[in-house]
């Protein structure tokens, strides 16, 4: 019998620029900002080299072209190498100008007007609305789509604007701690850019102390203040010890943060060995150092129970852990180990408070007299209930949270819940969404089951939106007020991107129709058009989701996993 | 329109809409009993007072059938801020069961007078009771659904029966091929093609009998003795697929009677409404 065999996959089999050379790296070498790196401290299976050929990529921008929007989610950061780029600061670019959608509800008239305005068939659109792909450029040799502004001049007059010029770096904290762009930048005059992908920022940062540290500062300075000022126990420091807990956190990340990529097919393995494989924050019976604390991603909270490992709960971003027995101890009591390991789902950008600090600023408050709001504080980090009513649970009332961990449907804000035992299969849900939806289902009311629950195929509006990266017009974006994952249809261009990233595959292609039904085509190949489509909450329904108001036996919910009260005889659901 | 001490069709929506829902049966039947008993009073207090009590029980009857009748139209109507359909659902389930009463106090008995009145009443009689069986099944079959351990949409079961068939088939053709014996492949000539041809056991399925199950291993216990060690490899693999196609037909069946129930429902009710609203025209043309 024929044996097949392949060449064993290398990191860098997919490069992120396909068009980077020898001669490119060599001219990234002369450069202030590379040039300062010590080429010696990257070890031999990670070269520097490699990393700028295969982990980065020059881009070019044209005068007006936008770069990064804010309240995009991206994995590269950026680097002038020419040209000077312009950041909106205040009051921010309106989002029609940024090719987003302004998500309006209906008023009651428009509601009306949904009654004879249904088609004959799904997905009709009226092309001309598509006047905004007009700001989109075309591919360049990247593949990758520009959209531009138009009257430059003007945008300067109306906004507060700051210049960067060549050297800046900019973007590294959004993408390495995945969280959303914080400004509009746009290229002001004709530009050059070296964009580095997350994988690249992950190395620069392990290996070159001057990288590492200012990404540290960067952060300190933009990001961690807020972030430990928005944690419940922190809210009573002024500014002076916050800047201290500030100044001795400490930054670790595990993980992947292309973890979706591998997701399928971590579902089709052993039940037990991806959670084998996820690194380990902090182990059960290890001697606690500090507070940890979620800045993104999630973490597992299991126990070992017989020969495996029992989840009880997940941290998400802004949850923390161990206070509890760094308080115990600081008390006085003895051998007060971690009652729990944390591991890293997917991924986990972590803070480490260390235990000194949290003596000095956080116990004296609490033990002076605070011991109830001590209490709520503490156990707010894992949704309000006390670990030890997790721990003692029988393992069948623990089970859902299980199967919701191990299936990453904890990413969800708005899983799409269905009560099997109470679904009585006629699928109104199916058509309401149609009906609101040019006549074509947002969702499929199939999916991953575990006893009688359901989480159906429809877009989750997940905490991590990973589909969101990528997107090369910003079609796809969070809504300012709810923060709704929304396609903007009249700038997605079809590329696919977010389908492929969703891990859930909860985004689907169609091809759309003019107003007499025929599939709109491009004149170039005569292929249809597609564009992406995903459930939208009903953002502008005034009755909300029409799935969950169509359902006649209430079998239907939306739901964050760690909120969800999915005890039927106490939820009434 | 407005109706005396200042509530509105607003008002008695909004009284409704705060009613707390259940999903027992046996509260929507609770709940229709106590209508109607405020309702009986009222119509004895009017009768005392030399009123005719059939008029008023007649119009709330009317009223009542008509409101049961939207729920209809509400479902294709999503988008409009109707309330949810679940409230409607409570309400349509406890007016369908106030009606009942209603219509025997209207008639004064279990039957009526005259050809009309009884197929006005045999109709109405036949949409209570696919009512009531519907709220039933509905009550039932979803857990039976769920318990049957596949989930399956209901569109999708002749493609999937059809790819059981295809496997089963290549199966057999790998073991006649291979092992140069065609016992399997005439059995399932015989017999077994029968049943991956097409859903099987509709009633059985409807009833809760296991009679496929019974059936599915019979059939495998009956061949297993005249096939050899290689055959049974090939057998054991139908039995697997046979076993999936009998799940897929449990959900067949059922999901077909939860989705066919109001086919019969639906198309009654509004003969009912016609002939409900005809019997009202006559009434006030000749009684009134």
């Amino acid at each position: 019998m024929a044996i097949t065999t392949q060449v064993r996959p290398q990191r860098w089999d997919q490069p992120f620029g396909l068009f980077m050379t020898d001669q490119d790296v060599e001219r990234l070498l002369a450069i202030p900002e590379i040039s300062a790196i010590e080429e010696s401290k990257f070890p031999s299976h990670c070269p520097l080299r490699g990393i700028l050929k295969n982990d980065a990529r020059i881009v070019k921008y044209t005068a007006g072209d936008i770069v990064i929007r804010e309240g995009d989610y991206g994995n590269s950061a950026f680097l002038v190498l020419d040209g000077s780029l312009k950041v909106v600061l205040f009051p921010g670019l309106p989002g029609e100008m940024l090719g987003r959608r302004a998500v309006r509800k209906k008023n009651l008239w428009q509601v009306l007007k949904q009654l004879w305005n249904q088609r004959k068939v799904p997905e009709v659109r009226d092309v001309k609305r598509y006047g905004l792909q007009a700001l989109v450029r075309d591919a360049d040799d990247l593949g990758a789509a520009h959209v531009f502004l138009q009257d430059i001049p003007a945008i300067l007059d109306k906004n507060k604007t700051a210049s960067l010029g060549r050297g800046a770096l900019f973007g590294e904290l959004a993408a390495l701690g995945r969280t959303p762009r914080t400004s509009t930048i746009f290229a002001e005059t004709d530009a050059e850019l070296l964009e580095i992908r997350w994988q690249g920022l992950r190395e620069f940062r392990k290996y070159d102390q001057g990288w590492r540290r200012l990404f540290d500062k960067r952060y300190r300075s933009n990001a961690l203040n807020a972030h430990l000022r928005a944690t419940s126990i922190f809210a009573h420091l002024d500014d002076e010890d916050l800047q201290e807990v500030a100044d001795a956190t400490h930054f670790e990340n595990y993980g992947k943060y292309d973890w979706h990529l591998t997701y399928k097919k971590l579902r089709t393995e052993d039940k037990t060995h991806g959670m084998k494989d996820e690194p380990v924050i902090a182990h059960q019976g290890d001697y606690s150092d500090g507070i940890l604390m979620v800045r993104a991603g999630f973490a597992r909270i299991s126990v070992d129970r017989g020969n495996g490992q029992q989840t009880l709960t997940y941290l998400g971003t802004g949850d923390f852990y161990g206070a509890d027995e760094l308080y115990r101890a600081w008390q006085g009591e003895l051998n007060v180990s971690l009652r729990v390991t944390i591991t890293a789902l997917g991924y986990a950008e972590m803070l480490r408070v260390p235990s000194k600090i949290v003596e000095k600023h956080l116990f004296p408050y609490w033990s002076s007299g605070k011991k109830r709001e001590r209490k709520n504080i503490s156990e707010s980090s894992i949704a309000l209930r006390r670990l030890q009513d997790f721990i003692d649970q029988p393992l069948t009332d623990g089970a859902l949270m299980e199967w919701a961990v191990e299936e990453r449907f904890i990413n969800g804000t708005q899983a799409m819940l269905i009560n099997l035992d109470r679904c009585v299969r006629c699928d109104d849900c199916v058509r309401a969404c149609a009906a609101t939806h040019d006549g074509n289902p947002r969702f499929i009311r199939h999916g991953k089951t575990f006893e009688n629950w359901m989480v159906a195929n429809a877009c989750m509006h997940c905490a991590d939106p990973v589909c969101m990266i990528g997107c090369p017009t910003g079609a796809i974006h969070r809504t300012m007020s709810g923060g709704i994952v929304v396609i903007n249809d009249d700038t997605c261009i079809g590329c696919e991107t977010c389908a492929n990233s969703c891990p859930y595959s909860n985004i689907r292609m169609v091809s759309i129709r003019d107003e007499v039904g025929s599939f709109i085509t491009d004149p170039q190949n005569q292929k249809p058009i597609l564009k992406a489509t995903k459930c939208d909450l009903c953002a502008d329904q005034i009755s909300g989701p029409a799935c969950v108001f169509a359902c006649p036996h209430d079998a239907m919910r939306r739901v964050d996993f760690k909120e969800a009260g999915l005890d039927e005889n106490k939820s009434g659901f | 329109m407005r109706i005396n001490q200042g509530f509105s069709l607003v008002h008695v929506w909004g009284v409704l809409s705060r009613i707390p829902k259940t999903r027992n049966p046996w509260g929507y039947l609770g709940f229709a009993a106590l209508l109607f008993l405020v309702i009986w009073v009222w119509t004895i207090q009017i009768d005392r007072s030399l009123g005719i009590s059939a008029f008023a029980s007649g119009w709330i009857l009317f009223g009542i059938l008509a409101f049961l009748s939207l729920f209809s139209a509400r479902k294709r109507l999503p988008f409009l801020p109707l309330a949810s359909s679940s409230r409607w659902f409570h309400l349509h389930a406890v007016g369908g069961f106030l009606a009942l009463f209603l219509f025997w106090l209207h008639t004064g008995g279990m039957w009526s007078q005259g050809l009309y009145g009884q197929i006005l009443t045999a109709l109405f009689y036949i949409t209570s009771i696919s009512g009531v069986g519907g709220l039933v099944i509905e009550k039932i079959y979803p857990r039976q659904l769920t318990y049957s351990g596949i989930e399956i949409i209901y569109e999708r079961i002749p493609g999937e029966i059809a790819e059981i068939r295809e496997e089963v088939e290549s199966l057999i053709l790998k073991c006649t091929e291979e092992t140069g014996s065609s016992t399997l492949a005439e059995h399932y000539l015989e017999t077994l093609s029968w049943y991956f041809q097409r859903p099987r056991f509709f009633m059985n399925n409807i009833f809760g009998s296991h009679l496929s199950q019974h059936w599915v291993r019979q059939q495998c216990m009956i061949l297993e003795r005249f096939l050899d060690k290689n055959e049974r490899k090939y057998l054991d693999g139908i039995y697997v697929l046979a076993e999936k196609k009998r799940k897929i037909d449990f959900h067949y069946a059922l999901q077909t009677l939860l989705k066919t129930w109001l086919l019969v429902h639906i198309p009654l009710a509004a003969a009912v409404m016609a002939m409900v609203f005809w019997h009202l025209i006559l009434i006030q043309v000749f009684f009134v």
